[in-house]
């Protein structure tokens, strides 16, 4: 396509020389330490000696491996579901609510969507395990007679996958609720639609856009999942990603782990490429900005409104529940978790402070965040200015593989990355971890700098070139401090998902460089300790200064 | 639909209608009888209340007290989808998920109307707004007038009892607009379609209504056909809503003179009443030209037809006169600001 291009009087070149110049280094970076290792994972799949498919045939033909993708496909669909399920209530609460407090609602979904996901996880477990604060209550209500097994099953994969990934629909529903005119709604009530056919035919069809988004990017993440279902199932509900591993670090096969990274990948990509199929077939011109959107100034709600409200609110307690649970907990003098927490004691403090392991983990993190968010924020920026300048289809193309890290399962890239890395002694240490993370924290980085410049007028630009600015100046004096809060808020995403980051740590680094992360989870993979409730605590005050700064950095700015 | 126009067009009558919204009165006992098959416009500025009467009847919003009769039948206690009425909104408020046929026939579709029926119901009236070639079109395939004709006949094809309309031209353009107003005006006769439309303009309203109600601070300040309202104003701010006019103290009284009705130079000498006063200034304006004066410190505006071709200069004296018969006597309103 270049040679043509160039043939062709260099218009195409002329266009998109700028853009290429600066996308470069991330694009390449890319390229070798994440596309590289993809595909050398994949094409592990078809290196057996047995001839290229026989990988591909077991996965298939074995029960074991037949299952797991089943059960795996299985989990994804039903926590899409979930989460579809219960953001319409939240969604509903927060487009007919005041802006005040649709604002307070939205930091209330937020806080479960920022503060680390196995921090979350550890919660749930804590709360919902056979002596949990779950049981308590129920048996001392004299509702059950014996604990309920909550997790450890199915049931503690659906709870913790959906509480972590339904914010992902929350937030496209409550956009799509907003954009709903409440003229419609008011024209087809006179029309002669109740509140059962009004649901029916004007607001679901109307938020199904907003719902779809959301649930593919559920359904995709999902499909990836192994924190969770590793600490909150039982055998049953083993899925691909533990598969993975488990081939890679225990049966050393390599073409069964690159088989099933290959079936995991296609299913990915095949939602993701259904999704906006329909989204951009079926659904196209739904999705409408009103001048006055429905919950706007709602007089009065009906019985099903009401409803709505109330399994709302149920949600949000379900939302915030395990991220408040751990403070109360994390000073009970009790050493065996139970609930209400017995006595008030910092001793869970002290033991924390007092093993070095769980400070010299934290130095770890910082160690590896040192390297992972300073690269991803620089290339990130990088990625997204350059694109800006850039147009057709190799644009497109590359604006697909900044994304894609976010889209494949990690648990891909970091086998890929442990085969790739570990002739070159890069698995111990930090740098092998932070370039990891790097990859995976780009796309936030990316993505929040390339939502600014659409805010940011290329006439700027022009105007400081016609006052006299070179390149450099432009870049320097116009368009870096425009972006300034998004490339901050970007680098806050970025530490936030290397700090949280597990998969990686699990496989490219050692004990040693051990992350906080990694040490958590092989704790709560044991048993959950007191001294995890501190953890958390400590993790999740971190995770929200962090946040809360953001917010305040860029209300500063704007 | 067309033929039977009997079972269209019912009569409003609406007895002592409060509303207000946190502590602001919208509606103070505010009562009003709009006969059957009549056109009747709510002219007002923001804030005056019409539009709220137009959310009253359709159900939207529930009056602190006062009742809404449509034929005699209090709608207090019905519920929206089942008041029978028939709304345009400004917006067009077309559902953007369906096709033009398919919005036309949803409110028969709820009304579980046999589909044999039904077709030919959303054909007529596919054809009776000139759009009948457009059924399979969406929306957003549309321009703003074909969506406002979509939408005025998704409200009619239910046979409604009364039809709203909300300042339905009020997001086209001029030339759009005024097309539309004859569409409307004639459908409307033609069917004897009891309708309450909302407007700010008053040409708008002069145009099209049978009625005019205009709207002050909630209450009706007068109401009748748009000749009488137009020549009859009660007070100046009812005057000066419809048109300019000059006020003018006379014996005593206030009296309102509309610019046309002002003569000026040699055409004023044999009027009832003469004044002298000074150009301020002259604009071409086509089919007439407006002239400013000052007259003893206040300041007139005259339109002179085309027809008339004296040449006027500014800073030039002239006389500026007006018949009796032109007088409209004005009643004073306390504390009036105008």
């Amino acid at each position: 396509m270049t040679l043509l291009a160039l043939r062709s009087g260099g218009r195409w070149f002329a266009d998109n020389f700028r853009g290429l110049r600066v996308v470069l280094v991330p694009a390449c970076f890319l390229a070798v330490l994440f596309v590289w290792p993809v595909l050398r994972l994949l094409a592990l799949g078809f290196g057996d000696e047995a001839g290229p498919f026989h990988s591909y045939l077991r996965v298939f033909t074995v029960p074991a491996y037949r299952e797991a993708i089943l059960t795996t496909f299985g989990i994804a669909l039903a926590v899409t579901v979930l989460s579809v399920l219960l953001a319409y209530p939240v969604a509903y609460l927060m487009a007919t609510v005041s802006p005040r407090m649709a604002r307070i609602l939205g930091i209330g979904v937020l806080l479960p969507f920022w503060t680390s996901a196995l921090v979350r996880t550890t919660a749930w477990i804590m709360l919902l395990e056979r002596y949990g604060m779950l049981n308590s209550i129920l048996m001392r209500a004299h509702l059950i007679r014996h604990p309920v097994a909550f997790v450890y099953n199915m049931s503690g994969v659906l709870i913790g996958m959906s509480h972590v990934l339904m914010p992902f629909v929350v937030f496209p529903l409550y956009t799509a609720f907003r954009g709903l005119d409440r003229n419609l709604v008011q024209a087809a009530m006179l029309l002669g639609a109740g509140p059962l056919t009004l649901c029916r035919k004007i607001f679901i069809p109307l938020t199904a856009p907003g719902a779809l988004a959301g649930a593919n990017i559920v359904f995709m993440s999902a499909l990836g999942y192994y924190i969770t279902p590793a600490l909150m199932g039982g055998p049953a509900q083993t899925m691909v990603s533990q598969l993975i591993s488990f081939n890679v670090s225990e049966q050393l096969d390599w073409g069964m782990a690159g088989a099933l990274s290959g079936v995991m990948l296609v299913l990915t990509l095949a939602a993701f490429f259904l999704c906006r199929g329909v989204l951009e077939k079926r659904l196209k011109g739904r999705v409408v900005t009103a001048a006055r959107p429905y919950g706007e100034g709602l007089s009065g709600r009906s019985g099903a409104g009401w409803g709505m409200v109330v399994a709302g609110c149920a949600v949000m307690i379900f939302l915030l529940a395990p991220i408040v649970i751990v403070f109360p907990m994390s000073v009970s003098a009790s050493p065996i978790l139970m609930f209400p927490p017995h006595g008030l004691s910092f001793r869970w403090y002290h033991e924390l402070l007092s093993r070095p392991q769980w400070a010299a983990a934290f130095f770890n993190s910082l160690k590896v965040a040192l390297i992972a968010v300073p690269v991803a924020t620089v290339l990130g920026t990088l990625a997204a200015i350059g694109l800006a300048r850039m147009k057709g289809t190799l644009a497109q193309i590359l604006e697909g593989l900044f994304i894609l890290p976010m889209v494949v399962p990690a648990i891909i890239l970091a086998v890929g990355l442990y085969y790739q890395l570990t002739p070159f002694g890069l698995t111990r240490g930090y740098w092998g971890l932070g370039l990891g993370q790097a990859v995976i924290a780009m796309p936030f980085v990316f993505l929040t700098v390339q939502a600014a410049l659409r805010g940011f007028s290329r006439d700027l630009e022009l105007a400081a070139m016609s006052l006299g600015a070179g390149w450099l100046s432009v870049m320097g004096r116009i368009v870096l401090p425009a972006l300034m809060p998004a490339i901050v808020s970007g680098a806050i995403f970025a530490f936030i998902t290397s700090f949280d980051d597990v998969i990686l740590a699990l496989f490219l680094t050692d004990v040693r460089a051990r992350t906080l992360s990694r040490l958590i989870y092989e704790n709560v993979l044991q048993d959950v300790s007191p001294t995890i409730t501190a953890v958390a605590v400590l993790v999740i005050v971190l995770t929200l200064g962090l946040l809360l700064s953001s917010l305040l950095f860029q209300r500063e700015k704007s | 639909m067309m033929d039977r126009p009997d079972s269209l067009g019912q009569p409003v009558q609406i007895r002592a209608l409060e509303k207000s919204y946190g502590g602001t009165r919208i509606l103070q006992s505010l009562s009003l009888d709009i006969p059957a098959g009549c056109f009747c416009t709510l002219l007002g500025a923001s804030g005056s209340g019409k539009s709220t009467i137009l959310k009253l009847i359709a159900g939207f919003e529930i009056p602190d007290s006062g009742e809404i009769l449509v034929q005699g039948q209090d709608l207090s206690k019905v519920p929206v989808h089942q008041r029978q009425i028939g709304m345009v909104f400004q917006n067009y408020a077309l559902f953007p998920h369906m096709s033009v046929h398919e919005n036309v026939a949803f409110g028969l579709r709820m009304r579980r109307v046999p589909r044999a029926e039904r077709e030919s119901r959303v054909g007529e009236a596919l054809e009776m707004v000139g759009l009948k070639e457009f059924g399979h079109r969406y929306p957003r395939d549309l321009s703003g007038g074909q969506q406002q004709r979509v939408a005025l006949a998704r409200a009619l094809v239910i046979r409604p009892r009364i039809l709203l309309m909300d300042e339905p031209l009020g997001a086209l353009d001029r030339g759009l607009r005024q097309g539309l107003q004859q569409q409307i005006r004639d459908i409307q006769q033609r069917l004897g379609m009891t309708t309450v439309f909302v407007t700010h303009d008053q040409e708008e309203a002069l145009q099209m209504s049978d009625m005019i109600v205009l709207m002050r601070g909630g209450q009706i300040e007068q109401l009748g056909p748009p000749r009488e309202i137009y020549s009859q104003p009660k007070n100046r701010f009812v005057a000066a809503f419809l048109d300019d006019c000059n006020f003018i103290p006379l014996r005593k009284r206030n009296v309102g003179i509309r610019p046309q009705h002002l003569r000026v130079g040699s055409s004023a000498r044999e009027a009832d009443h003469v004044m002298s006063g000074r150009v301020e200034s002259v604009i071409f304006l086509g089919t007439y030209r407006r002239i400013r004066l000052n007259v003893a410190g206040e300041t007139m505006t005259a339109r002179l037809s085309s027809e008339n071709m004296e040449e006027f200069m500014i800073g030039q004296d002239a006389l500026v006169g007006f018949m009796e018969s032109d007088v409209m006597s004005l009643e004073e309103i306390p504390g009036d600001l105008l």
